[in-house]
């Protein structure tokens, strides 16, 4: 394999990437802030974490009531792709202020462990699972 | 999202369908391992490969496509899969011999993809393939001490048609049409040749000859340039419909 695809991951990680998520967050508006919320409520199906603490969420944009969730995946044959996408709908559909939700998949950057913050890895050894 | 040149969308059809059919075969032979750690691999290698292909689907649906027939509404032969993949017949030799050579394949043709728009996806998917391919390269080796004469045979199969979903050797900087377009950075004449030698050296020293390998393969007047193979062959009938899930419709979530 091409090595300049396959470093490209670790060449962009470390604090760039989850910089890069939390400049997303910071830059949201109130109404954004609190679908932020929202979201961080879901639970990762496989990991005792929210999909915001795994870093999956990298955006949400509200205008006029339709909602765009931007959002990667670490894996990406993941047996919940579906049902992952369907939880952040049914979560935001019932909100006050949206009229529509749209959960775009994206891959840049792609995700990596440094996506998790140390809060977020401490929660994780604490639940038995090594990084 | 941009328009992709046409050579470009079956160039990417044959790299989705050759990881649709080996997804499958993949799944097929995850219980037939020698042991638990192979199947295990196995297991994780098809939810993998059938990831890629549920994403270059949207990326081929944007282009056109439509999504039903990506996803297995069509005939045997409208399916552009490495020909090495349209059936396995033998044991776990012979099917390790026949998906190593597919999978390498469509990685490479992917790798020479040069879209800043994929890029992370393809970074993602190299992720993956890293270890598919390193994994089939150790198995190679060690089955290679254990059954040498039945991985050369597959292999003096396997690999002519593994080229042929690369492309043929005539296809280089100024007659491949995809590269001309500038959709990959390299041509296909480049990919083979990156391709070729790898399984020279991989075997080298090892009771495997590669010999009888016809590397010449695929002529250009025999190939199909959107299937990439030559010949009629396909996968069969019963292939497509497990492909298409239709009797685990009963126990689908969405």
């Amino acid at each position: 394999m091409s090595s300049a695809r396959a470093n490209a991951a670790e060449s962009v990680g470390g604090g760039q990437i989850s910089e890069f998520v939390e400049r997303r967050r910071a830059d949201a508006t109130p109404f954004e802030r609190e679908l932020w919320d929202m979201i961080d409520e879901i639970p990762d199906p496989h990991i005792p974490v929210s999909l915001v603490e795994m870093g999956m969420i990298y955006d949400v944009e509200a205008i006029d009531g339709r909602v765009t969730v931007e959002m990667t995946y670490p894996c990406m044959g993941c047996p919940a792709y579906d049902m992952i996408q369907n939880d952040i709908n049914s979560c935001l559909s019932l909100t006050d202020g949206v009229d529509d939700v749209d959960v775009e998949v994206v891959w840049d950057p792609v995700w990596s462990k440094d996506m998790l913050s140390e809060p977020v890895r401490e929660k994780m050894r604490k639940s038995g699972i090594s990084l | 999202m941009s328009e992709w040149p046409e050579p470009a969308v079956d160039y990417v059809q044959a790299i989705s369908d050759t990881k649709l059919v080996l997804g499958h075969r993949y799944a097929e032979w995850s219980l037939s391992g020698p042991s638990l750690e192979d199947d295990i691999g196995g297991a994780s290698a098809a939810q993998e490969e059938i990831g890629h292909v549920r994403q270059l689907a949207r990326e081929l649906e944007s282009q056109g496509r439509d999504l039903d027939w990506l996803n297995g509404q069509r005939e045997p032969e409208a399916f552009s899969n490495a020909a090495c993949l349209d059936s396995i017949e033998g044991t776990w030799t012979e099917y390790v011999a026949s998906i190593a050579p597919a999978d390498r394949a469509a990685w490479y043709l992917l790798d020479a993809i040069d879209r800043d728009d994929l890029d992370g996806l393809i970074t993602k998917m190299g992720e993956d393939e890293y270890f598919h391919l390193e994994y089939h390269d150790a198995r190679l080796e060690t089955l290679a001490e254990d059954n040498p004469e039945t991985v050369q045979r597959t292999l003096e199969t396997t690999l002519p048609q593994a080229l042929a979903l690369i492309g043929p050797e005539a296809y280089d900087e100024d007659a491949d049409p995809v590269f001309e377009t500038g959709f990959t950075d390299r041509p296909i004449a480049k990919i083979r040749a990156a391709y070729i030698e790898h399984y020279r050296r991989l075997f080298d020293g090892t009771d495997v000859s590669l010999e009888n390998v016809d590397w010449d393969q695929p002529a250009l007047e025999d190939w199909d340039e959107t299937r990439r193979r030559t010949g009629s062959g396909s996968i069969s009938q019963t292939d497509v419909e497990q492909l298409r899930g239709e009797k685990n419709k009963l126990f689908t979530m969405n």
